[in-house]
């Protein structure tokens, strides 16, 4: 489906210009406008908020920014570090939340594998996307960035595999941003039962310096049997503001393992939420993160047991250097029926200046009496006698702390079986860490 | 390195009182209290609160979270549950003017 419309703001008459463009199916529009009324009665999130209440977006100037535009001529992607070295399945990629290419295996087409963007396969599969789309993973309600991207997705990223089709060629894709430009793209998983899939995403801006505005979305949904590996490295230039929920599904003796990577943005605002839906539902999750400069990244999950005998397991490890700040806020939830639940989750910070800082609340809820739900959470600097140790073995400071680094990553690079995304995340890492004195 | 900012008029801010500012890309506090003008983030070091929505007390501001109160003079914390001193910066009258110089911390 062509998708040409002009650059407009995020005002009445930039959504009417938006909307006027999109050549969809008259249900996809209808959810639009909805979504666009309640965006117009709701106010941007404030500190008030407990969720809001360490993250301060006064400074985030909406007005600032356009509705997702033209599809710029020259088109120049930045590296997409996630696909380095791997035999893939399909790929697609978008700039600026429109599409640029995608492509998918004919081995995997004929299987009946749908992968691309998700903005144009609507037209042909709208039926298929309009049973999920929104339906059961995504509240287009939850706050006004969530309504904003309701009314306002483009482009994004669609992935259907049928029943039974184990697909063992990774997929990728790269959402990739201008200086000054927009993300508002929508990730739809689909598997159906018995499916099996692994899906790599990077996210980059073309310079550390670029700015920007992401508002995305993510819904995986795994139905009973299926088992999804979901990578996503997020490496936006430091000026970008990064908004996104995303939301996973995980049926009966389904499995996901979910490994993210958060180095970029100057704010990012995440809710990440994993329903464990079906009786059997097993769910690792892998967090990175590594803030430098003036860096404000705030995670907050949920692993929410509402089947019994299901199985979660978030481990989250962040180092931050200079003035940069982490917030994660994880929860899990045990309804009255899920009982023999095993619920873990975990968050480390290692504070590798004096000015940086992290907050970390994990949190339990639990409604059920025969469960095992543990969490805990550490925080500290970088031990000097480590850094003397490595020092009398010849390395040098930053070689040292390098290497601690590297280290205290180390138990969530071993939860990841992919070489190129243990990869991807040891280099991202690698790189930023600069010498302390 | 920073400049002075021009950031209010002398007579826009009374004298006791304070307002909330955009300088260089920073939410800061700007107060009048005594004649002299006095600039820190709006930031509370306990908690992220801002300071900007709290009580002014003479030359003390009162986080509106916890009660944490602050010298607006020098930003040192001086009641918990706040520990460490908040980032000011530096002001200065010509005429009737006022400039701040965003301090980089």
């Amino acid at each position: 489906m062509a998708e040409t419309i002009t650059s407009c703001g995020i005002n009445q008459t930039g959504f009417d210009e938006f909307l006027q463009s999109r050549d969809e199916p008259g249900w996809l529009l209808d959810l639009r406008r909805s979504a666009w009324h309640s965006f117009l009665k709701m106010d941007w999130p404030t500190r008030r908020e407990e969720e809001w209440m360490r993250t301060d977006i006064r400074l985030f100037k909406p007005d600032n920014f356009s509705l997702p535009g033209e599809l710029p001529e020259n088109v120049n992607l930045p590296s997409a570090y996630l696909r380095e070295g791997v035999e893939l399945g399909g790929y697609s990629s978008s700039l600026d939340s429109r599409s640029v290419e995608a492509s998918i295996g004919k081995k995997w087409a004929d299987k009946g594998v749908l992968f691309g963007s998700l903005g144009r396969l609507v037209s042909e599969h709208g039926d298929l996307i309009k049973e999920h789309l929104f339906t059961r993973a995504f509240n287009p309600n939850y706050d006004r960035f969530a309504t904003l991207h309701a009314a306002c997705w483009s482009g994004g990223t669609l992935l259907y595999v049928p029943r039974g089709v184990v697909v063992d060629q990774p997929f990728h894709t790269l959402s990739a941003m201008s200086d000054g430009g927009v993300d508002f793209g929508h990730t739809l998983v689909i598997l159906e039962e018995g499916a099996e899939v692994t899906l790599l995403a990077d996210m980059a801006s073309g310079d550390d310096n670029h700015g920007g505005f992401h508002c995305g979305a993510t819904e995986l949904l795994v139905a009973p049997g299926a088992n999804l590996r979901y990578v996503s490295l997020q490496d936006w230039g430091q000026r970008v503001w990064h908004f996104a929920h995303q939301k996973a599904l995980v049926d009966r003796d389904a499995s996901l393992q979910w490994t993210i990577g958060a180095m970029g943005s100057r704010l990012a605002k995440v809710n990440q939420h994993v329903g464990l839906v079906g009786e059997g539902a097993n769910v690792q999750v892998n967090g990175v993160m590594f803030t430098e400069g003036k860096q404000h990244l705030s995670y907050h999950t949920l692993q929410h047991h509402e089947a019994p005998s299901c199985r979660s397991d978030f481990l989250y490890k962040a180092a931050l250097q200079d003035n940069s700040r982490t917030v994660w806020r994880g929860m899990i939830q045990v309804d009255k029926g899920a009982q023999k639940t095993d619920g873990y989750q975990r968050n480390d910070n290692l504070l590798l200046s004096p000015k940086a800082r992290a907050d970390s609340i994990p949190g339990l809820e639990i409604e059920a009496d025969d469960v095992r739900c543990t969490h805990g959470s550490t925080s500290g600097r970088v031990d000097e006698e480590l850094i003397f140790y490595c020092r009398c073995r010849g390395f040098t400071r930053k070689e040292a702390i390098r290497a601690i680094v590297t280290g205290f990553f180390q138990q969530i690079f071993d939860r990841v079986t992919i070489e190129s995304v243990r990869d991807a995340l040891g280099l991202a890492v690698a790189r930023r860490v600069r010498d302390y004195e | 390195m920073a400049d002075f900012v021009e950031v209010a008029n002398v007579t826009e801010i009374p004298d006791p009182g304070k307002q909330l500012l955009e300088v260089d890309d920073r939410l800061v506090v700007l107060f009048h209290v005594g004649g002299e003008f006095f600039c820190i983030d709006d930031v509370c070091t306990h908690d992220d609160g801002p300071l900007s929505d709290g009580d002014l007390q003479d030359h003390t501001i009162a986080c509106p979270r916890h009660g944490a109160k602050f010298d607006i003079r020098n930003g040192k914390a001086l009641t918990m549950p706040a520990t460490e001193a908040t980032v000011i910066h530096e002001t200065k009258v010509d005429g009737d003017l006022v400039f701040v110089k965003i301090n980089e911390r």
